[in-house]
């Protein structure tokens, strides 16, 4: 209780009271912060996303969230796969206890889920004509001659 | 279904000869004004111009300049409103549309004709390919 | 792949006699597996049925074509293949006697052209009254030997065999190049038990590097040691060998170390599995996807039967097509694996340089109009036609026809200096023929370095040096031979000391029965070279090199347009000059002095690569290359021989000759023919020999007819011809494989 009022109150000072009301609308502030009070925060993620616990005093199968980094446009998928199995109950390990399994060699990078995000995120498959990789079907590469005029 | 009901629906018969040639400006211009959605639909950017399309369309219509018979030019038109549906419905595919409006029906060759006057068998055909 | 077709070859006889026979024999067998051929035809109950008449008619025809020559007739002995009685050489081997009567022997070690191992124990047939069975490879065959190749004996020995060498054999198949083409793959089907027996672990080994060509594998090896042998015998270099022994042993160069030999490709042919493959066709395409066409090659003048194995417009890979005469079974590492040039660096379109200098595709019309105008403007004495190294006879007889209706006799071909005695045939092909060169007994190499410019004809040359310890001599610059040689000079000095009887290795020449002198090419490019000739006709004379049965005076050549077009009379006016030319017509050529080329003059390049020829060029006329084109090429020993199309033209590339054939339409003097048949009568009336496809013509020698030659011979040294063996043409310089080899393995050595 005493942290979100001690946060709060610097966040007024840092960004002014109107600033931080703003904040507080637009970021959903109040409700994140209030549900967060009494819980402990069990730990961040590498994209910033802090996972909390409460145990007592909540209804069980609730008692684990996560308070997203982006307030504004969150989305499930940015929770990363190592903290997945622990904030859906299929694990008790957290996410940075999971991340030391994580294969160093072939294991990806974890990417959200970016669908409707603009034309930039669609698929085209590789004989698209928007694909801008658009497979080359010529068999042979031709002579340049722009390239060769340096030589003469 | 829509689209195919509104396809197959048959304008009455033209009377006279200028109401089929209204007729066909009024296709002339509905078809110009598709041109912007087709060239979008079909990705037409960077191969066409909306005027070389306007002028294939014209050409295709000057094609059958001839005609004078409005029952003919009915039928006709019947055809080009039921190509300009099926482009418009994106019946099509972008290959076709290339090959058939924007290479054109003749393929490349077409201006052959004049040029080649007078000159033998061999050479016609080694301007078309090596394979003869 | 091959196992199986041959096994298909031999049961259409079979076939044949089941529907042609009476109803006795209808039973008797139509098979494709030999191993169960017992169940098939019972021989006892046969020989009982009908009692077999005397063995005039073969049983089957021999595995392969494979002919018997007998030395004399007291030498045949009869041996008994599966009961049927074989007249066979003396000294030949249980394998090659049932190769005769038609029955093929799994093998994987045996190898026709290579020494005999005999540690597969694919070969394993039963001989009567052996305790055991015997490898045939290594067993010679006896008079009177009954050979047993379908007993339940042999069959199980097979199977026996077959089942150690899976034993470590990985199951990769699906991921192996060799999938579909392997000797291990099809012999497992045909003769391999149905399971294994093994469970332990299967063994592994490192994988070496043997440079940018072959790709190994070496876990899926069986041990054969063909790879070992080649090296060895027919490559003649000691790089590869045999290390361990038991489950250790494998293949390898005994120090980390690059194959350096320039018929290195050839291992992988003769890898019966897949540990040696390609590397530039690795994981590229599977055979059952790629149609073969059986063409020839233009890399050097050698004209190495090959086949060109494509899918769709590309060439995936080059193999070599047997040939006794010319290239055995080997063909040199820039023929196999030079291909990807052929899809690099392609001239796709006409073009016209501008008056800002850069080139701009116009159509075929266009550029051809400006081509005949610009020929018409010049006078007819300062055109100049050259023919590239690649060209074949058709447009070479195009280009000096179109040329000479212009006015123009100034057609040459480049490697061919300006006026070499065209007029005597044999003073410019290989007389002794490549497969002659085995009877010789000393060679006296002048100028040329055979393991360079023609890899054949060393290797031909090393056979007989093998076989008959044929002595080598060599005069020019130092060159690193596969063979032991004398090095006798370095230039014509120690040429005029042969030639005036003062030097030892005279009497070494005088007592050779088939000398033979290879001059190199190369040579032409002298200023003295017509007093270098008749230097070494002198030699030839003293020596007596050239007689009535034998003819030893040699000229290699270096390229493969270079024989068709000293046949077909391409030959410049003496007073000709590259420096007065004002029209340039390049069909191909990239090799000439492009710089002696006066810079007011038209060049029109001609070709299907951007090489050296386009940057001087003023228009490019795109042309087909010899994947793409019907085309005659004569190789260096004068045999005509046919390219076939294997992938269409790139681009709006056209044929050599159509091109030309147009282009004297445009200009107004048309050439009268206009399909390849007419061209082709064209060539009839020049050179008739260039029409008789796979036939050497052979030349009569004139010895000494020639008017003594002027000249001083000046004492320069030879120098080299080649300088990078792996690239001397158009196509090679664009290749990508053939600049990794240059870079790595010109290096090394």
């Amino acid at each position: 209780m005493a942290a979100v009022v001690m946060g709060a109150l610097r966040a007024i000072r840092e960004k002014g009271l109107r600033g931080f009301m703003r904040e507080v609308k637009e970021d959903g502030y109040l409700q994140t912060k209030i549900h967060n009070i009494g819980a402990t925060l069990v730990g961040v993620d590498k994209f910033g996303n802090k996972y909390y616990e409460k145990l007592e005093d909540t209804q069980f199968g609730r008692h684990r969230w996560v308070e997203y980094a982006e307030k504004g446009r969150y989305n499930a998928s940015q929770v990363p796969p190592e903290w997945h199995g622990w904030l859906h109950f299929i694990t008790d390990h957290t996410g940075d206890e999971l991340l030391m399994l994580k294969p160093k060699r072939y294991g990806a990078e974890h990417r959200e889920n970016f669908s409707g995000e603009g034309d930039d995120y669609i698929y085209h498959s590789k004989g698209h004509a928007l694909n801008p990789g658009q497979r080359d079907w010529t068999r042979h590469q031709s002579w340049q001659p722009a390239k060769t005029e340096k030589n003469r | 279904m829509a689209f195919t009901m509104r396809a197959v629906r048959v304008a009455p018969n033209s009377a006279s000869l200028e109401e089929a040639r209204a007729r066909v400006f009024d296709f002339f211009k509905a078809a110009c004004r598709s041109i912007p959605t087709i060239i979008d639909i079909y990705n037409l950017h960077d191969v066409v111009t909306p005027s070389q399309l306007r002028s294939t369309v014209a050409a295709e219509i000057r094609k059958n300049a001839h005609v004078t018979n409005p029952k003919v030019i009915d039928m006709l038109l019947f055809k080009g409103m039921e190509e300009l549906g099926n482009i418009v419905e994106h019946a099509k595919q972008r290959h076709h549309m290339i090959g058939q409006y924007v290479v054109g029906r003749g393929g490349l060759v077409q201006e052959t004709d004049t040029k080649d006057q007078g000159t033998s068998e061999f050479l016609k055909r080694f301007y078309e390919s090596n394979y003869f | 792949m091959g196992f199986l077709l041959r096994a298909l070859q031999r049961s259409k006889p079979a076939l044949q006699s089941r529907f042609s026979g009476g109803p006795g024999t209808s039973h008797s067998s139509l098979r494709w597996i030999s191993s169960t051929r017992d169940l098939q035809k019972p021989d006892a109950a046969a020989a009982a049925a009908v009692p077999e008449p005397a063995p005039e008619v073969p049983p089957r025809t021999p595995v392969g074509g494979a002919r018997v020559h007998f030395s004399s007739p007291e030498d045949a002995i009869e041996v008994f293949v599966d009961g049927y009685p074989v007249k066979i050489p003396k000294g030949m081997t249980v394998l090659q006697a049932c190769e005769v009567a038609g029955v093929d022997i799994p093998r994987f070690c045996y190898h026709s052209r290579l020494s005999i191992a005999g540690n597969c124990r694919m070969c394993l047939v039963e001989v009567e009254k052996s305790p055991k069975p015997v490898a045939s490879c290594a067993m010679p065959a006896l008079p009177g030997m009954k050979i047993k190749t379908d007993t339940p004996v042999a069959k199980k020995a097979r199977e026996g065999v077959m089942e150690f060498l899976l034993m470590n054999h990985p199951l990769d198949c699906p991921i192996c190049d060799q999938g579909g083409e392997c000797d291990l793959q099809d012999q497992s089907m045909a003769f391999g038990s149905d399971r294994g027996r093994f469970t332990e672990m299967k063994r592994s080994v490192v994988d070496k590097n043997l440079g940018p060509l072959v790709k190994t594998v070496m876990t899926r090896c069986i041990q054969c040691t063909r790879c070992v042998r080649f090296a060895t015998e027919v490559a003649g270099v000691q790089d590869l060998g045999m290390l361990g022994r038991g489950s250790g042993e494998e293949i390898g160069t005994y120090v980390e170390k690059l194959m350096t030999s320039e018929l290195s490709g050839n291992v992988i042919d003769i890898c019966p599995v897949g540990a040696l493959t390609s590397k530039p066709f690795a994981f590229k395409a599977r055979n059952w996807e790629l149609k073969g066409t059986e063409t020839i090659d233009v890399t050097d003048a050698v004209g190495s039967n090959i086949r060109i194995d494509s899918r769709g417009p590309e060439v995936m890979r080059i193999v070599p097509r047997l040939n006794e005469d010319i290239n055995e079974e080997w063909i040199s590492d820039k023929t196999r694996f030079f291909y990807d040039g052929l899809k690099r660096q392609r001239l796709n379109d006409p073009m016209i340089r501008g008056p800002d200098g850069r080139f701009k595709s116009v159509s075929w019309r266009d550029a051809l109009a400006v081509v005949a105008e610009v020929a018409h403007q010049v006078k007819p004495e300062e055109i100049v036609g050259i023919a590239g190294q690649l060209s074949d006879a058709e447009s070479m007889m195009a280009l000096k026809d179109f040329l000479n209706r212009m006015g123009s006799n100034n057609v040459l071909c480049e490697g061919n200096s300006l006026n070499t005695q065209a007029d005597l045939r044999s003073s410019f092909i290989f007389n002794t023929t490549i497969s002659g060169l085995e009877q010789a007994d000393l060679f006296l190499i002048i100028g040329s370095q055979p393991r360079v410019e023609a890899p054949m004809v060393n290797a031909r040359i090393r056979k007989t040096v093998r076989a008959t310890q044929a002595k080598v001599a060599y005069i020019g610059p130092r060159a690193d031979f596969n063979y032991d040689h004398q090095h006798l000079g370095t230039g014509p000095k120690t040429l005029l000391e042969i030639a005036e009887g003062r030097h030892p290795f005279c009497s070494t020449l005088a007592s050779a029965k088939n000398p033979v002198i290879i001059v190199g090419a190369g040579l032409f490019e002298r200023e003295d070279k017509d007093a270098i000739v008749s230097v070494v006709e002198t030699i030839a004379k003293h020596g007596n090199v050239v007689r009535s049965d034998w003819n030893g005076l040699n000229v290699l050549l270096l390229n493969a347009a270079q024989a068709a077009a000293l046949d077909l009379g391409l030959i410049p006016d003496p007073d000709y000059k590259l420096e007065s030319a004002k029209f340039v017509y390049l069909m191909g050529a990239d090799d000439v002095s492009l710089d002696s080329i006066p810079k007011d003059a038209f060049v029109v390049y001609q070709g299907h690569h951007g090489d050296r020829g386009v940057f001087r060029a003023n228009a490019i006329l795109p042309s087909s290359a010899f994947s793409e084109k019907e085309g005659t090429y004569e190789n260096t020993e004068g045999c005509a021989q046919w390219t076939v199309p294997a992938v269409p033209t790139v681009g709006d590339a056209r044929d050599d000759w159509k091109i030309i054939r147009a282009l004297s339409e445009v200009a107004g003097r048309c050439l009268p023919y206009d399909t390849l048949a007419g061209v082709r009568a064209r060539i009839g009336t020049v050179a008739p020999n260039l029409l008789h496809i796979d036939d050497r013509e052979p030349a009569t020698p004139f010895i000494g007819l020639k008017p003594e030659s002027q000249q001083q011979v000046s004492l320069a040294a030879f120098g080299t011809t080649i300088e990078n063996f792996y690239m001397t043409n158009a196509i090679t310089r664009a290749s990508k494989i053939m600049a990794q080899c240059s870079a790595t393995l010109l290096k090394q050595k």
